[in-house]
Parts: C-alpha cells; sequence; structure tokens
C-alpha cells in the first residue's frame, strides 16, 4: 500500500469541500470494509482518502418521521439496521436481510451508505431498497437532491452520485397495509460469500390477488435492475404458484446475467428464475 | 455443532497405570495465544532489516529477454533490487528443492508460471519496497504452454524443464537425471499379480475417471522468513516452517557451507497444513540478506500464497474387476498428478499416496500408475493428506457405483472386501495394527446404517453415504530429541517437532511428564532451532506423534536411568526398583526424594544437568523398481472413515451437509481432546475442498487468488452435527500406542459426501469441488435436459 493523505473531516460541509469532482484518486470513506480489500489487491490507490468516521448526528440515526417514513442515516452501521426495532417494526425485510448479509463482523463495521454508494452489484440491499421504493438523499456543494433507489445504480460499481456528492440518508416510505416484501439471496460458493444471485419483491395483494409487485435483481446483473417484465406478469394475477412460474420466467428471459466463478450465464439464468418465485413466494407469506 | 469423544478401551501396557497419558489436559500454549502473547515469526523486526516484496511473472512460459529495474532502483527509498542474473552471480547453480534442484531462487533465462518470482524490491519501509516492485517491468518471448496434468504428460513439443534434475536424496528418483523432452518427473509403477487374469475372472468390469481441482492451503499466517547475517560466514533464519532441518541443509549445500553455519529458528506457526515445507523463501531471503549485508526480511500476502505452493489437481481413472457376489478381484489404477511448474515434494506424494491408490481393500491382482506431471500452473506440493483425500476420492466413488451396479449394500460391499490386519497390501507388506474392521462396525453404528431413513420432500432431497481411506507413514524418516532435567528438577524437551496449531507441544510433554512422574503443564517445550535442537526430518505427513514422540519417549526413558542411578545412591535402593511420581523418585522401602533433591545430591547444589537423549528411525524396506514390492513400506497405518448426511436443493444444486461423522483409528491417543478436535479440524477443511474451494486459472493465471474469491467454509458451513469417533486401537510400536493423526479426519470426506448426494438424487459427481452449478448440471443431464449455454 503506498502512503496517502488522510483526512478527517469533522462536519458534512467540510467533508464535502474536501472532495474534488474531478480526481478519482479521492474518495470518502465510512466502514473502509471494501475500500480496503481494492486498495490491499492494488485496484485502488488513493492519494487522498476523507474518512468520515467524526461526523454525526442524523448521519448515524434511524428514526420515522410524522408521515410514517423510516430515516436511515448513511453512517449507521449495518448491525444497527440489523438489531433496530424501528426497522424491525418498520421494514423487517432490512432486518432479515442484514442477519445474512457478509458477517457479522463486516455488519459491525461497515456502513449503510457505503454499501450503497461503492455500487457493487453484489450487495444485498439495493435490490431490496429498490423494491421497497426507497429514496436517496445527497448532500454535494450545490446543494442536496433526492435519487429513487432504482435509479441510483447506473453500471458496473457506478452509482448516480457526483464524485462530489455524499450520501446523508436513505428513506423507506411508510408501507401500505396491504404491502409485503421480502428479499432471497443464492450464494454460489460459503454460506457467506457474496451473493450469485439477489432477489428482492415487494407486492400489495388483496384478496388473493396480487394488485401490483416491485421485483429487483442484483448480483447477477452488472447492476441491481428491475425486472419489469416479470413484474407486469404478475399484476393482477393471483397469488397462485401458477401465477408465480411465469413472472419466474419472464424475469428469467429479461435478465443478462455475467459469467464468473460464481456461476455461468446459463445457470445464473435458471437461479434468477428459482429465486424470483421464491422471493414472490416469501413476500406473499409475510 | 456437537462433538463426541468416545473413550478409548484399556490396553494391554508393561508400565505401571499411566496418569498421564489418555488425558485431555488444556493445551501449554493455550494463554500465550489468548493474550497474544505467543511468538510469531510475522511479529519479527530486527536493526537494520530490509523488507522485500517479490515482483511476479505474468506469462505462464516465456523466455526473458528484459527486466527493468532502473524506474524502481530511482525510487528514493529503495535499497536494492535484485533479479536472477545476480543471485546467479553468488551461486553459479541456484535451484533448490526436496526432490528435483529445478527451483531457482528467483527465475533464470525463462518462467514457467504466473505469479513466479522474478525479482526482488529492497528497503526498509515495505511500502517502498511495494512501490518499487510496481515499477519494475519485465519482457517476455511467450512460449507455448501446458495446464492440463493428462495432455503435459502425453506433450511431445512443450515441455517445462529442458532436462530433470533429481536431488540425489532419494535412489528411487536417480534413474530420471537427464532425461529430456518429458512433462514426467516421477513415473511410479506397482504390480502385484496378474490384473488382467483377475479381470478376466470377474463377472463385471468397471471404469471410471475421477477430477480433482488446484485448492490453497490458505494458512491464516502467510508464509513468513527472515535472514540475518552473522558476519559473512554465517547466517541465523528465523522462518515459518514446518521443517527446519531440510532448511539449513538445503541453504548449506546453495551456499556451499558446512551445515553448522547455518542456524533455522521457528516459532509458532499460524497454520502449516504443508504449505510451509521444505524451501519456499528461505533460499531467497538467505540469497539477498548475504548480497546487501543485512537483515532481510518477506512476508507473503494472503494472495501470494496462491502463487506459492498448492495441492495437486489429479485425473485418476480407475478399472475394476468384481465377481456377482461382490468380491473384488482386481483393480487398474492410472493417476496423474499436476505438480506445477517445480517438483517441491510432489514425486514423494506420487510414489507415498500412489502405492495406496487401491483402497484399503484386499485385492489378489493390482497395477497402479502414478505421474509427477510439471505444467505451466503454480508448484504443487503437500497438503493435509499428502495425495491420499484425491485417491480417496476416487476409489471411494469408484467403489460405491460398483455397490450400487451391484446392488449390493455399500457397507456390506467394503466389509466384505476390506483389507484386514495379518493380510498383505498391494505393495505386498502385511498390515498390523490395523483397525479397518472396528472403523466400519463404529461408523455403521454412527450412522444408524440399515435403519429407516428420512428422504425429504419437495425440493429438498435427503441421502446419506460413508467412505474409507487409509494411508501409510512416510518412511524412512528420523527424529531425535533432548530430555534436560535442570537442578531444581524442572524439565524441558528439546525437539525440532513445529507446533503450528495441531498440539504437539502439549502431546510431547504429555509424553516426557509421563516417563519422568511429572506435571506436564510444568514441562516446558523448546521450539525448533537447529543450534539448539536435535535433527528433525519434518513436521508432516502425521509422524510426529509416533516419531518424535518416541524419541522423546527414548530421551526421557534415558535421563530417568541417569537420574535413578543418583537415586539409588541417594535412597540406598537398586535403582531398578525406583519410580517416579509427582516429581519425586521413590524406593520400595517408601523412602521418597524430590527431582531436585535427588539432582543436589551429585552436584552438591541447585546446579547441572541430567540430560537423556533419544532417537528414532523405524525400518523400512524401499519398494523395488518395476513392480514397487515391499515387505516394509511403512511404521504404521492410518484408517479414516466418514459418514454425511444431505439436503439437496434439486432447484438449484446446492448441497447441504447435515451431518458429518469421522471414525478413526488412532491407536491409542495420547490427548484425546486435542485428537477429536484434530479430525473435526481435518474434516473441516476437506469439507472446503470437497464443497467450495478450487483454484480457477485462465491460461495459467488464477483468477480468485484471494479469500474474497477463493471460499473456505464459513461458520454457516458447518454441518449440524460434526462428530469425531475414536475406535479402541493400538499400534504397538508407537509411544503409549500412539499412532498420528494429523490427516485422517481428511481422507473420506470428499466420496462420503458425493455418495450421500447420489443417494439423495441419483446423481453421480466426478470432478470436485459439489458446487451447486456441477450439481445442477448433473440433475439436468439425468432429466435428459441438459442445461444448453447459449452464446
Amino acid at each position: 500500500m503506498i502512503p496517502f493523505d488522510l483526512q478527517e473531516p469533522a462536519s458534512l460541509a467540510e467533508a464535502i469541500a474536501l472532495l474534488d469532482p474531478d480526481d478519482p484518486s479521492v474518495r470518502p470513506v465510512a466502514g473502509g470494509t471494501a475500500l480496503m480489500l481494492m486498495m490491499k489487491a492494488g485496484l485502488f490507490q488513493p492519494t487522498r482518502l476523507i474518512s468520515l468516521r467524526r461526523l454525526e448526528g442524523d448521519l448515524r440515526r434511524v428514526h420515522v418521521d410524522e408521515h410514517g417514513d423510516l430515516h436511515l442515516g448513511a453512517l449507521v452501521p449495518l448491525s444497527k439496521l440489523e438489531l433496530s426495532p424501528l426497522v424491525a417494526e418498520h421494514a423487517p425485510a432490512v432486518s432479515e436481510t442484514c442477519r445474512t448479509l457478509s458477517n457479522v463482523r463486516v455488519r459491525n463495521v461497515a456502513t449503510l451508505g457505503g454499501h450503497v454508494a461503492h455500487g457493487d452489484p453484489h450487495m444485498d440491499l439495493p435490490p431490496l431498497l429498490i423494491a421497497l421504493g426507497a429514496r436517496a438523499r445527497a448532500v454535494g456543494p450545490r446543494g442536496e437532491r433526492w435519487i429513487d433507489a432504482a435509479d441510483l445504480f447506473v453500471g458496473y460499481y457506478q452509482t448516480a452520485l457526483e464524485r462530489d456528492e455524499l450520501l446523508a440518508e436513505i428513506v423507506i416510505p411508510a408501507p401500505s397495509p396491504d404491502s409485503s416484501a421480502a428479499y432471497v439471496k443464492f450464494t454460489a460458493l460459503s454460506a457467506d460469500d457474496w451473493p450469485a444471485v439477489g432477489v428482492a419483491a415487494a407486492v400489495r395483494r388483496r384478496e388473493g390477488v396480487i394488485l401490483d409487485a416491485v421485483l429487483a435483481v442484483s448480483a447477477a446483473t452488472e447492476k441491481p435492475i428491475r425486472l419489469a417484465a416479470a413484474e407486469a406478469a404478475i399484476r393482477g394475477k393471483s397469488t397462485s404458484s401458477g401465477s408465480f412460474d411465469e413472472a419466474a420466467e419472464a424475469a428469467a428471459h429479461e435478465v443478462e446475467p455475467l459469467a464468473d466463478i460464481r456461476g455461468s450465464t446459463a445457470y445464473k439464468r435458471e437461479m434468477v428464475r428459482v429465486h424470483v418465485r421464491r422471493a414472490l413466494i416469501k413476500a406473499s407469506h409475510s | 455443532m456437537s462433538t463426541h469423544v468416545d473413550a478409548p478401551a484399556p490396553v494391554e501396557r508393561k508400565a505401571p497405570t499411566t496418569t498421564q497419558i489418555g488425558r485431555s489436559i488444556p493445551r501449554l500454549e493455550s494463554r500465550a495465544k489468548v493474550t497474544g502473547e505467543a511468538e510469531y515469526i510475522h511479529n519479527l523486526r530486527l536493526p537494520g532489516m530490509l523488507y522485500g516484496k517479490i515482483f511476479r511473472s505474468t506469462v505462464p512460459h516465456g523466455r526473458i529477454v528484459r527486466i527493468d529495474t532502473r524506474a524502481a532502483k530511482e525510487l528514493p527509498g529503495v535499497f536494492a533490487v535484485i533479479t536472477g542474473e545476480d543471485v546467479r552471480a553468488l551461486i553459479p547453480d541456484p535451484y533448490y528443492g526436496p526432490a528435483f534442484h529445478d527451483q531457482p531462487v528467483l527465475a533464470i533465462d525463462k518462467v514457467r508460471y504466473v505469479g513466479e518470482p522474478v525479482a526482488v524490491a529492497l528497503s526498509e519501509d515495505p511500502h517502498i519496497a511495494e512501490h518499487a516492485a510496481n515499477l519494475i517491468e519485465a519482457e517476455y518471448e511467450d512460449l507455448p504452454a501446458v495446464f492440463d496434468e493428462v495432455e503435459a504428460a502425453a506433450a511431445t513439443q512443450v515441455f517445462v524443464h529442458d532436462a530433470l534434475r533429481p536431488a540425489g536424496m532419494f535412489p528411487d528418483l536417480k534413474h530420471l537425471h537427464g532425461r529430456t523432452k518429458t512433462n514426467v518427473a516421477l513415473d511410479f509403477t506397482l504390480r502385484r499379480n496378474d490384473v488382467e487374469q483377475g479381470f478376466a475372472q470377474a463377472d463385471y468390469v468397471f471404469e471410471h475417471v475421477f477430477r480433482t481441482p488446484t485448492v490453497a492451503h490458505t494458512a491464516l499466517e502467510p508464509i513468513v522468513s527472515v535472514a540475518e547475517p552473522r558476519g559473512p560466514q554465517a547466517l541465523t533464519i528465523h522462518t515459518s516452517s514446518q521443517s527446519p532441518s531440510f532448511v539449513r541443509s538445503e541453504v548449506a549445500r546453495l551456499l556451499g557451507w558446512p551445515e553448522n553455519r547455518v542456524r533455522v529458528r521457528t516459532a509458532f506457526l499460524g497454520g502449516g497444513f504443508g504449505a510451509k515445507l521444505y524451501i519456499k523463501l528461505e533460499a531467497m531471503v538467505a540469497v539477498l540478506a548475504l548480497m546487501v549485508k543485512r537483515p532481510v526480511k518477506i512476508s507473503l500476502t494472503m494472495e501470494e500464497q496462491f502463487y506459492t505452493i498448492t495441492k495437486h489437481a489429479t485425473t485418476v481413472h480407475l478399472k475394476t474387476g468384481v465377481t456377482k457376489a461382490g468380491k473384488i478381484t482386481a483393480r487398474q489404477c492410472e493417476a496423474w498428478w499436476n505438480g506445477g511448474a517445480y517438483a517441491d515434494i510432489g514425486p514423494r506424494v506420487t510414489q507415498k499416496s500412489g502405492f495406496t491408490a487401491a483402497g484399503p481393500y484386499d485385492i489378489e491382482n493390482v497395477a497402479l500408475n502414478s505421474y509427477a506431471v510439471y505444467t505451466n500452473l503454480p508448484p504443487a506440493g503437500a497438503l493435509r493428506g499428502f495425495g491420499i483425500p484425491q485417491l480417496v476420492w476416487a476409489y471411494e466413488s469408484h467403489t460405491d457405483l460398483i455397490a450400487r451396479e451391484l446392488e449390493i449394500d455399500p457397507l456390506e460391499f467394503r466389509r466384505a472386501n476390506i483389507l484386514r490386519d495379518g493380510r498383505p497390501q498391494a505393495t505386498g507388506t502385511i498390515m498390523h495394527d490395523i483397525a479397518t474392521v472396528e472403523v466400519l462396525d463404529a461408523l455403521s453404528s454412527a450412522m444408524r446404517w440399515g435403519e429407516s431413513f428420512d428422504r425429504g420432500k419437495g425440493s429438498i432431497r435427503r441421502g446419506h453415504g460413508i467412505a474409507i481411506g487409509f494411508k501409510a507413514c512416510i518412511a524412512p524418516t528420523t527424529s531425535g530429541a533432548i530430555v534436560n532435567l535442570y537442578g531444581d528438577g524442572s524439565c524441558a524437551v528439546y525437539c525440532g517437532t513445529v507446533d503450528m496449531g495441531q498440539g504437539s507441544d502439549t502431546v510431547m510433554a504429555q509424553i516426557a511428564a509421563e516417563v519422568l512422574g511429572l506435571d506436564p503443564q510444568s514441562v516446558s517445550v523448546i521450539h525448533p532451532d537447529t543450534d539448539v535442537t536435535p535433527y528433525d526430518m519434518a513436521t508432516l505427513g502425521s509422524r510426529s506423534t509416533f516419531h518424535m514422540g518416541n524419541a522423546v519417549r527414548l530421551a526421557a526413558l534415558e535421563a530417568r536411568e541417569k537420574l535413578f542411578a543418583i537415586a539409588g545412591k541417594a535412597l540406598e535402593a537398586d535403582p531398578s526398583l525406583l519410580t517416579v511420581a509427582d516429581n519425586g523418585v521413590s524406593a520400595p522401602s517408601g523412602r521418597r526424594l524430590s527431582i531436585a533433591d535427588v539432582i543436589k545430591s551429585t552436584f552438591l547444589m541447585q546446579a547441572g544437568n541430567i540430560i537423556g537423549t533419544g532417537s528414532f528411525r523405524p525400518t523400512y524396506t524401499s519398494p523395488s523398481q518395476g513392480d514397487g514390492q515391499s515387505d516394509d513400506i511403512t511404521p504404521f497405518w492410518m484408517v479414516g472413515a466418514v459418514g454425511a448426511e444431505v439436503e439437496v436443493d434439486t432447484e438449484t444444486g446446492r448441497v447441504r451437509v447435515t451431518r458429518l461423522v469421522n471414525v478413526a483409528d488412532v491407536g491409542t491417543p495420547i490427548n484425546p481432546g486435542i485428537v477429536t478436535r484434530q479430525l473435526n479440524g481435518g474434516a473441516l477443511m476437506q469439507l472446503g475442498f470437497t464443497m467450495s474451494e478450487a483454484v480457477r486459472f485462465d491460461n495459467g493465471q488464477a483468477v480468485n487468488a484471494s479469500l474474497a474469491d477463493y471460499k473456505i467454509p464459513g461458520i454457516l458451513d458447518i454441518p449440524d452435527q460434526t462428530l469425531a469417533k475414536i475406535v479402541a486401537g493400538c499400534q504397538s510400536t508407537g509411544p503409549f500406542g500412539a499412532k498420528g493423526v494429523g490427516e485422517t479426519g481428511t481422507f473420506a470426506v470428499s466420496p462420503a459426501i458425493a455418495n450421500a448426494v447420489h443417494d439423495a438424487v441419483g446423481v453421480r459427481i466426478f470432478d470436485l469441488p459439489l458446487t451447486p452449478e456441477t450439481v445442477y448440471r448433473a440433475l439436468r443431464a439425468a432429466q435428459h435436459n441438459p442445461l444448453e449455454d447459449q452464446q
């Protein structure tokens, strides 16, 4: 590792001012679990890291506002999401996903903001945040803006965030009483491996009929994406296994999985099929 | 997870009732490890020390055209940049290796695999050394490369080495000297009776091919060595080595020095598993330190270990003749071992494991061929089992397939053909102290074999399977030990066995304490230091408890004889009637003196030593050239059987092992707690090699050389039940009846799981590992609906 400049600003504004929109070797770091691996492997050599560890306040807070929306500060560690009673009440699928996200040592250190802003398609929460209709608040030198989770991921390790912007929080809208969500993941090697396929489903249903569904897949694809054809295939259908099979079939056709050591394109396509069905079953029964 | 140990039945001994043997005392070093006080070479820093960072080859096979070190040398803070040509100026023939002198300290003329060390940058600052290594550039003229072991063995155009260079240490390799136009480093042959006649007598003949991939040791403490010059004519090497005695001999040979000018010492090792055997970084740091006249340290990263040593990928072809009644009449085996670019200990693996390739069965006609093959991949060497798990994968998958085909219960089929005590093994050696039958019986009861079994439902199908393997301990090897009683009666054991997590310090202390009537927790074990501790071949192949245990026992007996001679005078008793217990010597009269007082009675103050020495070298007959026959092939046999229960998700192919039972013949365990943990540890390591681990190569480049992408089992992969059962046994030649155990837990894990998968879903996996995609594709193929790879 080649020495670099490490800054530890005390405020969000100060941190943003230290970022450089034109220099990709200047980056913010929170938990560092992903960035340190890239640095050790020589894939990333920073000239300056802006550590966010001294930032306090809402960035580290989990709360529910007057509309019932769940606010998750970007610097909240994943283990806090996992154990938060508020998260368990308002977004139980998030709590559950965190329980099998990497391992307890990583969850104690890695933050929600880093998890999302890293743009790695193998992360567990992005497809679930898409399915739950979450929004991200980004803050930069020109002020703040809101980005829908579905628009946040633009490519392989690429997000819609500018280089001089920081994620401040993720907001999950209050769930409607007839909705439920689930995330299922499939690891091909060890149990705590990166997922080979991750599928999130959020459904609204009434009297055995799916009013609408949001489906998102990650890990198998170059970025987390919504499965529009699968969503269309299930809309207005009954919560029976036959309709789930149709949605799964549509999903298998619309994805373009990337082959890697965790599986071939053909195999991952099959696993998308299986796990879209399993995600729909799990969401419809939770 | 639960563990269980069957109490071993008492064995007959001439000695009085033992007090220290069979006791699960805590490990001597536990507290030091938990508190961070335990010494590791990784933490060593010496005044003036330079850090070396290795620049590695990026091509699998190429002629070195140019190495440009200018930019690296100009970087501020760089002390030196050394290449193979610089090394050759100091040592004209800088090639090393335990079996072949084929591996250069740094590449000379050619590179033979991606990751081969080409140059080293040195600096007082490890970050500068790393930066400098990144600035080195090399140009290669690409040469065609070979990667597959079967193709490489048959190659007629592409050769990894121009000529074979056997080291001369092993007589059976001498005939290979100077051989050219081949990638086969050793072809071992065994012939017992007439295999063709055996096939003719058979009602059925079965043939299958099984494969295993390259896998990695991934010791938690990566390989690290420090060389410290003591003037121009002497060296100290501090190294995380499993074989300090060999390092001394080989470094002295390279330098043309007598051995007494090279001192090699180790500390605790953070795991070894065979990765730290023979020479790894030691020759490199030794040469660098002598060139720059400063101490030099090289610490590998976890990633670099994948480019340093691996476990052999294999292809094993088996053919078996069997009668309708289920009697095996003949077995033929051809095994190809992918040794990578340098032989390391591969030719020994090929031979020492090769002669057991027919399995623990009583087979009249056997023909075995085993080939050590050079390829353009990272070198392969020893890894916990020394080739046995690859062979057991093949012969126990094969054996299960035969039993199924004959519709004979797999356990009964094995029982009917098992090699029993008193019968000849394929080499002709008569089996002694081998509890094969007892192991199968214990496995049967642990697995509740023959009782009803839950087959699962829906997309989750359940199955169970068994397998059994065996191994001959490596021979011939030697261990020496010193037992020293100090003036105050305290005791130290000097032995070259490396405690790398297996608990050898504790076991050696128990053996010395047993002989001398001491508390084992009070015995100090001096770690390997070739200036202090006697020769030991190496800590490998489950040999230490047996060999070093015997040497320590002999040394302690000699010290006790000397103690009794002195005590006899002090106690006015016949020395042969004295006994030891609780740090003291007692006479039949009831008179008793502490060991300290006995010593004081002759030195007249708290002074002096009572020193016993022990040297142990079992008998051995080298297998004869051509037919591999020997009447004394090994000092002892290890037997390990495994039962597995699995759940297969038929929609994904994912296999979950729910129950893993390991049954072992370990003789009489010295410390049953350590033995159980060794068996479980070995089983879980092999579970990784079975389910997920494989180093994947793209044109010779490892593509998953990190723990992020090379996945070892995590805590959630551990079976709900992992059990180790020790059958009652006794190795009559072992120390207090003990035999080795370090590898036994690995033998039969892989085929037991594959056999269970077959039982669950009716498909056979021939190539490890059993990844979900592998199993899924087999399921689809069995449904005549193979998974198509569209373009």
